[in-house]
């Protein structure tokens, strides 16, 4: 009678491996986490397949233009020197994953793994197409029918067709999706996206048509090391031994503890509708993708049967041996504020983000000139930098010493939108003012835009006096 | 003495199968992880001018497709040796009566 222990144990049965194992056919099944499982894939999967055709001041609202090298993020657009904010939006999404895994389990499994999304897609296909889970193995059993044969290939082309469309939404993100779409339609697509559009549908295909599970059993890392982010206040699904055993089958109405056995009537339905074919009875297994499916099918059981609901159930290991569960503690008190902290990190950059980089760099031939007998000059090369999508004049200006001027560039400088541009810059003083090195800052504003502002420091020299 | 018949209680053998997917799965994750730091940061354009003429015909779409698989067969050796590493590892033999856990 003790309750399921945390530790993951191993399937019981030896784990059959790749093409031996066993087809399963989930059986499909209505309820609470049935219903938010198909509202997120609904949710999800229209957002990747609708946002690639939206548009933005005439352009694609999403586009990883990575032929072009940017990113446009409806109204921002990225150029590789803001490589900082990939690297937050990772860490952000690795924070995230530790925090709700600690917090609730494997929510990113259940709901929003694009492999568990997918496969409930083509799953949904193949119940229509095929029928129910029993309708599906008497059909795989049976012989080579003229409508086995129609069912079968209707689901092909239907899977071929979604997949064929997901391969081409993908890349839809990398490369304009209206040109793509233009270029299939004449058939002048491009040797490489025709291959990523083969590669990604091929993926899918397989994916989510017959790898399935098996995916989550043997390729993903995350459902082996996921327990490292588990303790006993994170939120499980858990068969909850002490009411449930022993099981049996009983008369409904019949009083089951007068009987000597648990509230399980060992109906086999939470084995049934798993989409991985795992027994949860037998504890929290790696296998376990948390979507719930063994919780809606044991509720309808018990609703039936006139018992309390929950004999499978969300949980966590504190709650199943009676004692308190803590949603606050110091783990998810420290995954929260790195969190905190990395968010509040993009957000702030992003909206302090300034479209100008100026590069200064002194002349490396000479310290200093003199010109006209009485001044002194100092030459720099000025590298400037657009980042925003549209060009912008700039003006130069300098400051930090008396009688500083400039004398190159003579007027606003132009630079392309995304693009660098390489400059001359001449400052003089006079000679009486300048000896020794003095600190100057180069000022770059846009002409349109004041706000679009830059400060650099650099240096002055003049004879050692 | 030393020398002794294969165990039957070996643990099943697997296919080759398996070793396949070993290989090309964990170098293909890597892959797609360095494809993106990697070009984050270096234009494949660039790679024009590097080397003698090699990729003197190369755009962005072909830089960046022949970066990935570059990374996939450099991690799929990788992942090679480890599958080998471990598969011809001499194993300390069990002792007779005491069975799998």
């Amino acid at each position: 009678m003790t309750p399921p222990n945390l530790k993951l144990v191993p399937t019981p049965e030896p784990a059959p491996f790749y093409a031996a194992a066993e087809k399963i056919y989930p059986r499909e099944i209505s309820g609470r986490f049935t219903r938010m499982r198909e509202i997120a894939v609904v949710v999800l999967l229209g957002l990747f397949y609708g946002v690639a055709w939206l548009q933005w001041d005439g352009r694609q609202a999403l586009l990883f233009d990575l032929p072009a090298r940017k990113f446009h993020i409806f109204a921002l657009t990225l150029w590789p020197q803001d490589f900082l904010y990939l690297t937050l939006l990772l860490i952000i999404a690795a924070l995230s994953l530790f925090f709700f895994t600690a917090l609730a389990g494997r929510l990113w499994c259940g709901y929003a793994c694009p492999q568990t999304v997918w496969t409930e897609l083509f799953v949904w296909i193949e119940q229509w197409t095929e029928g129910k889970r029993s309708r599906r193995m008497k059909l795989d059993r049976g012989p080579w029918t003229t409508e086995k044969v129609l069912r079968k290939t209707a689901k092909q082309i239907l899977w071929v067709t979604l997949a064929a469309w997901t391969g081409f939404t993908f890349v839809g993100y990398f490369t304009p999706i209206r040109t793509l779409g233009a270029g299939i339609a004449g058939l002048s697509l491009g040797p490489w996206s025709t291959f990523w559009i083969c590669l990604y549908g091929l993926a899918t295909y397989g994916n989510a048509g017959f790898l399935r599970e098996q995916v989550c059993k043997y390729m993903c890392p995350y459902a082996r090391f996921q327990s490292a982010m588990f303790d006993k206040d994170t939120l499980i699904i858990s068969y909850d031994e002490a009411r449930g055993e022993p099981r049996g089958p009983r008369r409904r109405g019949a009083a089951a503890r007068s009987a000597g056995l648990g509230d399980c009537i060992d109906c086999t339905l939470c084995v049934q509708v798993c989409p991985t074919g795992i027994d949860i009875r037998h504890g929290l297994q790696y296998d376990c993708i948390a979507c719930g499916a063994c919780i809606d099918a044991c509720d309808e059981v018990m609703d039936k049967m006139g018992s309390p609901r929950g004999l499978i159930r969300y949980t966590t290991e504190h709650a199943l041996h009676a004692t308190a569960t803590h949603v606050v503690r110091p783990r998810m008190l420290v995954y929260a504020s790195l969190l905190l902290l990395a968010g509040g990190a993009l957000v702030y950059s992003l909206v302090t983000r300034m479209p100008l980089i100026l590069d200064v760099i002194r002349d490396r031939n000479a310290l200093y000139r003199e010109v006209r007998g009485e001044r002194i000059e100092n030459a720099y090369s000025l590298k400037i930098i657009n980042l925003d999508d549209k060009p912008h004049a700039y003006r130069l200006g300098v400051s930090g010493m008396p009688g500083l001027e400039l004398t190159a560039p003579a007027g606003p400088v132009t630079v392309a939108s995304g693009s660098v541009s390489n400059i001359p810059a001449r400052l003089e003083a006079p000679a009486a003012a300048s000896g020794g090195v003095h600190r100057i800052v180069l000022t770059l504003t846009a002409l349109d835009a004041p706000r679009i502002e830059v400060h650099e420091k650099t240096r002055f020299i003049g004879p050692a006096s | 003495m030393s020398s002794s018949p294969p165990q039957p209680s070996e643990p099943e053998r697997r296919g080759w199968g398996v070793d396949v997917g070993l290989v090309l799965w964990p170098s293909f994750l890597a892959s797609c992880t360095a494809s993106l730091l990697f070009f984050a940061a270096v234009d494949p354009a660039l790679l024009k001018d590097a080397g003698p003429h090699l990729f003197a015909d190369l755009d962005r779409e072909a830089g960046y497709a022949l970066g990935f698989m570059f990374f996939w067969v450099i991690g799929a050796i990788a992942s090679t040796l480890s599958v080998y590493l471990i598969r011809t590892e001499r194993r300390p033999r069990r002792k007779a009566g005491s069975g799998p856990t």
